[in-house]
């Protein structure tokens, strides 16, 4: 019997009419997990333990099985957050195209504090990521859903700097 | 620049960037490929992209109309999933494809279901690419719409259902049976073959895997002609072909071209030569797992057939450019630390050896390693060619040999800069900076960043 809690699923409640339809589509519900898991991360940022709890719950398997699923990919975080994600490529197209350099210019002028993934502000987080398919455009990095690439100083300060 | 002869089909906008929409795509005579379809027996279809020569552009390069052939007759349903996974570094056309040309993969996705008796197909697309799924979805619509997909294509009776599916970060899942068992929900763990998907794949359903590229295809085969896709042919490998050349090129992109082209023609002649006049070091010439090229070998042709001879593959057709400024160590370094993260971990000789190799490599670009280290390293990487070392051939997937042959290439072409390391203490190309110029990131060398782990 699934708690209370579950049953009201504070965390996608209010997606559960999406979340069905996409269940429909595949043979087996099992496979709903990924999209499942993408809409939970939407609604919070992260995917929390309360999160897995009631992806568990909507998609039929246990919360072990979905933590087991989440701890293999590496696009879910298990922890929240900035406000704004930077996915930056550090794979050797980009790395000989200035990926370090693009890195370093940042993580300095956007304040985060050396080893930290999370700008003091809260506002961005940074993670150097294996190749994102934009070689040909290197450096590139994601900014939460959007690519961009031939980074330069003055490019990444305009998609930034726009951001709250 | 030279002149181009022949008629590009897949990405002939590619600087505009612009998506072809339905109503686009129809006023081009998108769809006739379906349309031709419905009217061949399914084996007609399966004999015309057979006598096409078409051979998968994911990587293996397998012969697509004999992988179609190999399902089990009356096992039913079967499935298609089209491989849009698209990781392997250096690699990016399949983006644009899917971005550009929804309808065309579509179109090519009903005209495959159709020759396999499949109705329903699944678009395996990776997470980072957010902006091709929704494209691909928004295009799925469209086709619903239209009549196109559901359960009475265009009114003939027959079913086609496209599923959009998202990846959420892993390289391994790129490799088939990794790809199946995570569409089922489970972490993306590849598993031995056989029995391979044809046989029992997704839900344990024969299942046919392709590249986005490889389906692409199908639309233009049928309309355009077998002869017309073999009219581009270099001994076993014909058609056109998305080479995504990045790196030291004064123009990197994606190139649509015979796949008679020489390596020398793709650098000079289409990528504007190397930047800043520099000299060429090294070419990686099918994606980061494949065995290194040297300069002398620039007349080597870009075919599959053509790099095998030159001693390596063409692989997902990812060419990497490499300059003077470049250290080979540091470059494989790089590739160990992706293959070291992204082993799933299921086999000892993938996870211990990639894990193994990073960190000799590791100390070794740092000035700390010995000469042991080297004669340790050839001994777990091999020789940079198949089933040599202690990881090729020995894993459950390719991606054991896709980490071991890079560093046996490396070790291979260039011991006397990994002994340079060793004798100096330091990496000999530490001494040059990184600086900014124009406004833009240059680097003339690499420096190590504590927080890359290398
Ligand atoms: C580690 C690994 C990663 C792979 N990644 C991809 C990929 O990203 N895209 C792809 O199409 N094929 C990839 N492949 C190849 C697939 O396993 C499979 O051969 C291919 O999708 C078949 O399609 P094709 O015959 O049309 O090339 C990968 C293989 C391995 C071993
Ligand atoms: S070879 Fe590596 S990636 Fe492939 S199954 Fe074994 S551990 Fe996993
Ligand atoms: S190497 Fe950076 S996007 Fe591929």
């Amino acid at each position: 019997m699934p708690s209370e809690r579950l049953r009201t699923l504070p965390i996608l409640g209010d997606r559960i009419g999406e979340i069905e339809q996409i269940c429909a589509k595949y043979p087996e519900r099992r496979s709903a997990i990924l999209p499942v898991l993408w809409i939970a991360q939407k609604q919070e940022g992260w995917i929390s333990e309360d999160a897995m709890k009631e992806v568990a719950e909507v998609v039929g398997v246990t919360a072990a099985e979905v933590y087991e699923v989440v701890s293999f990919y590496t696009m879910f975080h298990q922890h929240p957050v900035g406000r704004h994600h930077i996915a930056l490529c550090k794979t050797l197209s980009c790395a000989v195209c200035g990926a370090h350099e693009v890195s370093a210019y940042i993580r300095e002028k956007y304040g985060f504090d050396a080893g930290k993934s999370i700008s003091r502000d809260g506002r961005f987080s940074i993670e150097e990521v294996e190749c994102i398919g934009a070689c040909t455009e290197a450096p590139a990095m994601l900014v939460g859903e959007k690519l961009h690439g031939d980074l330069t100083p003055k490019s990444i300060d305009d998609v930034l700097g726009k951001l709250d | 620049m030279p002149v181009d002869t022949f008629e590009k089909v897949y990405l002939p906008n590619i600087e505009r960037g612009e998506t072809e929409w339905l109503e686009e795509y129809r006023k081009q005579g998108g769809y006739e490929a379906t349309r031709m379809a419905l009217e061949m027996a399914p084996e007609k279809i399966v004999e015309v992209v057979k006598d096409s020569g078409l051979r998968g552009r994911g990587g293996a390069g397998f012969p697509a109309g004999m992988k179609w052939s190999f399902l089990p007759k009356g096992v039913y349903p079967r499935y298609l999933t089209v491989n849009a996974d698209e990781s392997e570094p250096g690699t990016c056309k399949d983006r644009p494809l899917m971005e550009q040309r929804p309808h065309t993969l579509i179109d090519g996705i009903i005209c495959t279901c159709l020759a396999i008796e499949s109705e329903l197909a699944f678009i395996y697309i990776r997470g980072e690419y957010y902006n091709s799924a929704d494209i691909m979805q928004k295009a799925v619509d469209e086709a619903y719409e239209a009549g196109l997909l559901g359960d009475d294509v265009l009114g003939s009776g027959r079913k086609v259902h496209v599923v959009v599916h998202s990846g959420a970060g892993a390289y391994i899942c790129g490799e088939e049976t990794a790809l199946l068992t995570s569409l089922e929900g489970y972490r993306g763990y590849p598993k031995l073959k056989p029995p391979f998907p044809a046989v029992s794949g997704l839900y344990g359903k024969p299942t046919i895997i392709n590249n986005v590229e490889t389906i692409v295809s199908v639309p233009f085969i049928l309309t355009k002609g077998a002869e017309w896709f073999k009219s581009f042919t270099h001994e076993r490998s014909t058609g056109l072909r998305l080479y995504s050349v990045s790196g030291h090129v004064n123009k990197p992109g994606v190139y649509e071209l015979p796949m008679t082209v020489t390596l020398r023609e793709m650098i000079y002649d289409y990528c504007g030569g190397i930047r800043n006049g520099h000299d060429l070091k090294f070419v990686i010439p099918g994606g980061s797992s494949v065995p290194w090229l040297l300069p002398d070998q620039l007349d080597t042709v870009m075919s599959m057939e053509g790099v095998q001879a030159a001693g390596s593959f063409l692989g997902s057709a990812a060419v990497m450019v490499l300059d003077h400024t470049v250290c080979p160590v540091w470059a494989v370094t790089n590739l160990g630390a992706f293959y070291r993260h992204e082993s799933c971990g299921q086999c000892t000789p993938c996870r211990e050896g990639a894990a193994w190799m990073h960190k000799i490599l590791l100390r070794l670009e740092n000035g700390q390693g010995t000469m042991e280290d080297l004669d340790t390293l050839a001994s777990i990487a091999g020789d940079g060619t198949p089933n040599t070392g202690m990881i090729s051939g020995r894993s459950i997937c390719a991606l054991g040999d896709a980490a071991a042959w890079p560093v046996g290439s490396a070790l291979k072409l260039f011991r006397e800069e990994f002994e340079e390391h060793v004798k100096l203490g330091h990496c000999p190309y530490k001494n040059k900076r990184y600086w900014m110029a124009d406004g833009k990131f240059v680097n003339e060398t690499f420096e190590h960043h504590p927080a890359w782990g290398h």
